[in-house]
């Protein structure tokens, strides 16, 4: 495919003694929004982590963008601009304002000088809903708030994928749809999304393709309507009826 | 009343001490803190070299006494390099040699306490920091420092009490501080050792009093978004 953004071949993970992903191996087209589910301690989130190693790959080739990003000799900063990052937690910068968060790293890294990064700041922080909330520290911000400044964050880098951890999973319910929404208004306008997610209302109506991991196996992928509605390996039955 | 007159008479020299007492700490905690920044990063840098080099430097003047410290840096320096026709007195003497000193003590403990804080920051801050294309310097210089700054200042603050009380100790090579010039004082006027003593520690007890309190004041600060 000559459009794919993300080409994992044979990758491997170990923590230690501990293999995490034994021999994963995935494409992600153009465009496309992919839903990584499983069970806790499948290695979703360590593959996911694998994409812009925030982990040290083992063994195995991720490239992303035509980076080789296990190559040593890449410049992996460069290379991570492209690519957005939603964690669990957040992590916003607690000693910067929602504005500053955002405008951190387009003006560190001289992308855009103060004023430009600014206005697309404000332009981001519109677009999630949160526009009076530009001068405000994140303490002072709700959960899912905080995860679409985080969101907005990511895109003031202009990347061509996301990576979303589990990005509601710290959330109190009430505030899941807020986040869900700009994630499935991102996936509308063709962003190349990689989603770790409990969410299978979400997979299901926005996933591309879903991806079933145990274990550090891809046990099954396929669409939503394949996995959600036809799933075929014995392991994905018992996982659905456990969650759905 | 003969002490008072005593005091009175002397009180301009207490006066000198204290800013030399001051000066000493000032300078002292100005170079620490760069050694304690610089010592503190090679700590959480998680290079095998520089984690060595910090490891040896935190080990040596953590166990060893201060006032050996001294001696060593004063006396013994000076003998060794003198061949090589170096002297303390070309540099400012014993002052130099004791800011020397106390630089490289409060260094030691400053690098723990800045190792210690920016550990405490959570991992998340420096992997949201990489995943949005900041390099490992940047991300430390403006995301985790500040916010070890912010957690650390109580512990610096103590740092500086700590140092500040130390300079009495380093009067021992002849550096005219309020100790030391309370030990010539006494030594003059020996019936009145008491209230000479009590007088050198009442303006330690002022300073560090001070210092505490902007420390107290500085912890109620470290909230974020309170301001």
């Amino acid at each position: 495919m000559a459009s794919s953004k993300i080409l994992v071949k044979n990758l491997k993970k170990n923590f230690g003694s501990l293999e995490v992903l034994k021999s994963i191996s995935v494409e992600v087209a153009e465009g496309e929004v992919v839903c990584l589910i499983g069970p806790s301690g499948s290695g979703k989130s360590t593959f996911l982590r694998c994409l812009n190693r925030l982990e040290k790959i083992t063994a195995g080739e991720v490239i992303v963008d035509g980076h080789p990003i296990s190559d040593p000799n890449v410049n992996i900063n460069k290379v991570r601009e492209n690519i957005g990052m939603v964690f669990q937690h957040f992590n916003l910068f607690p000693h910067l304002t929602v504005l500053d968060n955002i405008t951190l790293a387009p003006v560190e890294l001289k992308l855009m000088d103060k004023e430009a990064a600014r206005k697309k700041a404000m332009e981001l922080l519109e677009r999630v809903g949160l526009a009076d909330k530009a001068d405000a520290y994140p303490a002072q911000l709700s959960g899912g708030q905080k995860q679409r400044v985080a969101i907005a964050r990511s895109l003031a880098m202009n990347p061509d994928i996301m990576l979303f951890d589990e990005p509601t999973s710290a959330l109190d319910p009430e505030m899941v749809g807020e986040v869900l929404e700009v994630m499935k208004q991102l996936a509308k306008e063709g962003m190349t999304m990689v989603v770790v997610t409990h969410e299978m209302g979400f997979a299901r109506e926005v996933a591309d393709r879903v991806i079933f991991m145990d274990e550090g196996y891809i046990v099954e992928e396929g669409t939503p309507e394949e996995i959600f509605s036809h799933p075929k390996e014995e392991r994905t039955i018992s996982f659905l009826n456990k969650v759905l | 009343m003969a002490v008072l007159d005593v005091l009175v008479k002397y009180y301009p020299s207490f006066l000198v001490a204290l800013g030399e007492t001051m000066k000493l700490t000032v300078i002292s905690l100005i170079f620490a803190t760069i050694l304690g920044v610089i010592f503190g990063l090679f700590k959480v840098s998680g290079m095998k070299p520089l984690k060595v080099l910090a490891n040896i430097y935190i080990d040596i003047i953590r166990g060893t006494p201060l006032m050996v410290q001294t001696m060593i840096i004063f006396y013994g320096i000076s003998q060794v390099l003198r061949p090589y026709g170096f002297s303390w007195g070309d540099i400012g003497g014993s002052f130099t040699a004791g800011a020397v000193t106390l630089s490289l003590n409060a260094g030691a403990y400053m690098a723990e306490i800045i190792r210690g804080g920016i550990e405490a920051i959570d991992k998340g801050q420096m992997e949201a920091a990489r995943s949005l294309g900041l390099p490992y310097g940047k991300s430390m210089r403006r995301v985790i420092l500040p916010q070890a700054f912010r957690t650390m200042m109580p512990s610096i603050i103590n740092q500086f009490i700590i140092s500040l009380k130390d300079t009495s100790l380093i009067s021992i090579i002849g550096i005219r501080e309020l100790t030391q010039n309370g030990k010539i004082i006494a030594a003059n006027n020996s019936m009145m050792v008491m209230a000479i003593w009590v007088a050198v520690a009442l303006h330690y007890l002022v300073i560090c009093t001070v210092l505490s309190k902007v420390a107290i004041m500085v912890e109620r600060k470290v909230s974020y978004g309170k301001q």
